[in-house]
């Protein structure tokens, strides 16, 4: 048995025994699942590790696979830091995630429907009633409104931990314009083309047919009376931090992707410009946010949208994926009422636990959470991207003071939730030449289309590349790994 | 296609070859001129004004010329509109714009290409690295030439991209003619040289890429009349204008939907373009070649805009 002192380039990794590490166990053996991994990984010495993370750098960088970052003066590109140790998901592990993910997708798609049509589940007390009517995304124009095929949350993705217990825990959904699925391709690329040896070893589902899938997902959804639908992306531009995404799941689907001013409404039907004219268009996947979709609707000023497009759609002639108005379903404050949902919809436990949720909109839990903030993690209910987050234990005095002034101010605009201890897995850090253990985190993807799912069989882990750090978004210096989820127990 | 992004990649195939053609024309005159045959051919300031005409139209001035200053504003001034830089610079972002219809392949040697060129380090540049710096160039639109051409769908796309290439090939043909043209008459006489066997034709033939061929066709010293003929009316020679302009002709019936072009569309015009020069002679063009130099320049012109109104418009 290999202990990972007989390896170099593991030589400084440190396992804290208060945390689940991913390869190793309480007794510093490597894990059942990584143990071949882990011995040709010890074939190669830290130059070589050096040498191959500098080729896969450059590589995405060549390929221009960057996001922009807005600093006080310039924009700069930077590239999604990518890691050489994969994470490894075994089969019985990921049956139960897929499961539960997609447990999670229907059921939210179910509650869309009941806060768009009935709302039985406000009038049966229990989804209290303010939580929607406070809720700025919360669409009076969706109200009574049938998408097509009944589906609002086409693309979900969610956002996964393993705690110190060893249990997965969902932190959050995502049913708006959830990003990261092109990263997970190109991750599973750049590992192959650095470390095809290892491949061999292992028979790993393949994470290349999103785009297919996607793209029947789409036609599953296309208006009455269309035979072949016209789908088309929609991007806010090349300026936009996703936007290599965008071209590549258009690339993918071999769809036009589309800005808002390719496209105009005649009559309540979306049409684009081509070069042979105005051309018809069914199904737009759009990641524009809600409030820049339609300037006659929403934000008066938005360039990014299609006047009269809402409209079009309300009249059944074109599909929006996802429907607009999702955000109501996924914020965080509807995210601690998930497993009542999951019961009242589908009649089912939830498969994935829920992380235990203080809403500072109650009294006794605001009491709670202003006494205990050093222990617990104060999220702003409507922020994306990893901002606004406090961490209670990182936080000095005068800070903890500062957090509970914010919250008293608004209370309805937090949530609080214990510090979960996101599990580590081996990083290759470039400073010190070496794997040292990192907090990761996974978010998954699943489809839903009118009689047909899919869950991509892999997914986005997300790295926190400082030590210690639990933010592993990319915004705030998170990096990312291939992820394998196996088809044969190793 | 979306008429956007056609226009994106007709441009995108613009910027492409018009770089290239500034960054030979600045490696060749620099070059040439440091072993010419006569004084004012090797007078720097004869260079750069040179240089900066083909580069800008509007750039000329009588005020002396600074060296370092001249050589920078064509090739890496960010705030220059004429500089390589800038071109690159829009090439790739036309280039991001259409990234879902054209391959992987392209847009990564478009992109390692503009890293190069906004990387390259300016005082090197200025001080040494002329010619590194356009040979580099140039080689690397070749890459990109090969992707296009190797890579890419010959569909619409491509015939988008490949109309862009040929009517700036063109243009840019002959505004090299037109430059070399004003620096030989400007040179004739000063070393016995008369207009017709300035030393300057064998530069405007270096500079097209075409002298090696031009002589393996004639059999002789260049002179103005068989260097014209050859850079315009050889439809043998990649470089002449009657090559782009049945490149020109030849794509432009990927995109056209009618067999018989209507009067008002750019497929009649484009062909009306060709049949004029088609059955051109050099003799013709010869007598008086500014006004033909001219000419040429507002037909390419008139086909631009008329794909712009039927094609790019969104």
């Amino acid at each position: 048995m290999k202990s990972n002192n007989d390896n170099p380039t593991f030589e400084s990794y440190n396992r804290d025994p208060k945390l689940y590490d991913e390869i190793f166990d309480e007794n510093d053996n490597v894990r059942q699942t990584y143990k071949t991994l882990f011995e040709l990984y010890s074939e190669h010495s830290a130059q070589d590790f050096g040498r191959l993370n500098n080729k896969a750098k450059s590589s995405f960088f060549n390929q221009g696979i960057t996001f922009q970052v807005y600093g006080d003066h310039e924009i700069k590109e930077k590239i999604f830091p990518f890691d050489l140790f994969p994470r490894i998901i075994d089969p019985e592990e990921w049956e139960v995630i897929e499961k539960g993910v997609l447990q999670r997708s229907k059921a939210l798609n179910a509650f869309l429907w009941d806060l768009y049509h009935d709302k039985n589940i406000i009038k049966e007390g229990i989804v209290p009633l303010d939580l929607i009517s406070s809720s700025e995304n919360y669409l009076d124009q969706m109200n009574g409104f049938d998408p097509p095929g009944g589906i609002y949350n086409h693309i979900s993705g969610t956002d996964l931990i393993k705690h110190s217990d060893g249990k997965y825990y969902v932190l959050e959904d995502n049913i708006r314009c959830p990003s990261g699925v092109s990263y997970v391709i190109c991750n599973r690329t750049a590992l192959k083309r650095a470390l095809f040896g290892v491949f061999n070893h292992y028979q790993a589902h393949t994470v290349t047919d999103y785009a297919e899938n996607l793209l029947e997902i789409l036609e599953t959804v296309k208006p009455k009376g269309v035979d072949v639908p016209n789908c088309v992306v929609i991007t806010p531009g090349i300026y936009n931090s996703a936007y290599y995404e965008h071209s590549y799941l258009a690339k993918a689907m071999g769809v036009e992707l589309v800005e808002g001013r390719d496209l105009f409404v005649e009559n309540d039907f979306v049409y684009m410009k081509t070069i042979n004219g105005p051309e018809k268009v069914d199904v737009i996947y759009r990641r524009i946010d809600d409030q820049f979709i339609d300037p006659l609707e929403f934000k008066p000023d938005s360039a990014l949208g299609v006047p009269g497009l809402m409209a079009s759609y309300k009249k059944g002639n074109v599909c929006l994926v996802n429907a607009p108005g999702t955000g109501v379903a996924d914020d965080k404050a509807i995210y601690t009422y998930m497993p009542e949902i999951i019961k009242y919809y589908l009649d089912e436990e939830p498969i994935l636990n829920n992380v235990p949720t203080y809403h500072c909109s109650r009294p006794d839990e605001l009491k709670y959470v202003l006494e205990n903030v050093h222990n617990l993690v104060i999220k702003p209910v409507d922020e994306a991207g990893g901002y606004g987050i406090s961490i209670g234990n990182r936080l000095s005095k005068d800070e903890i003071e500062e957090v509970k002034k914010t919250i008293q101010a608004s209370p309805r605009k937090y949530i609080a939730q214990p510090i979960m201890s996101l599990s580590v897995h081996p990083t290759y850090i470039e400073e010190n030449e070496c794997f040292e253990p990192r907090h990761v985190d996974l978010r998954t993807f699943t489809l839903l289309g009118a009689g047909k799912d899919f869950v991509l069989k892999g997914g986005l882990t997300r790295v926190a590349l400082q030590k210690g750090n639990l933010i592993v978004n990319s915004s705030q210096g998170g990096g990312s790994k291939d992820t394998w989820v196996l088809k044969n127990n190793q | 296609m979306l008429a956007r992004v056609a226009n994106n990649l007709f441009w995108m195939g613009r910027y492409i070859e018009r770089l290239e053609h500034v960054a030979r024309y600045l490696n060749v005159n620099y070059f040439a001129s440091l072993d010419a045959p006569n004084e004012l051919s090797q007078s720097r300031q004869f260079v750069l004004q040179s240089m900066l005409f083909m580069a800008d139209d509007f750039s000329r001035t009588e005020e002396p010329l600074d060296e370092e200053k001249v050589l920078y504003d064509i090739a890496l001034n960010p705030d220059k509109d004429f500089s390589i830089i800038n071109y690159v610079k829009l090439a790739r972002e036309n280039a991001n714009s259409a990234r879902d219809l054209i391959s992987t392949e392209l847009y990564e040697s478009i992109n390692k290409f503009y890293h190069f060129v906004l990387n390259y380090p300016v005082e090197n540049f200025k001080k040494r690295g002329l010619y590194d710096f356009t040979v580099q160039v140039t080689e690397n639109v070749s890459i990109l030439r090969g992707k296009i051409r190797g890579t890419l769908l010959h569909d619409e796309v491509y015939a988008i991209i490949m109309l862009g290439v040929n009517i700036e090939r063109a243009t840019q043909i002959i505004r090299i003619i037109n430059s070399k043209f004003k620096d030989a008459v400007i040179a004739q006489g000063s070393y016995g040289d008369t207009l017709k066997n300035s030393y300057e034709w064998t530069t405007l033939l270096k500079c097209a890429e075409s002298y090696d061929m031009m002589r393996r066709f004639y059999r002789q010293t260049p002179t103005s009349i068989s260097t014209l003929e050859f850079l315009i009316l050889n439809t043998d020679c990649p470089r002449s204008v009657m090559n782009s302009l049945n490149e020109v002709c030849k794509h432009i019936m990927v995109l056209t939907r009618e067999k018989h072009p209507s009067k008002d569309s750019s497929a009649f015009l484009i062909g009306k373009v060709r049949a004029k020069y088609q059955f051109k002679v050099i003799e013709e063009i010869e007598q008086d070649l500014e006004a033909f130099i001219q000419n040429i320049l507002d037909d390419l012109n008139s086909i631009g805009l008329k794909l712009q109104n039927e094609y790019f418009h969104y």
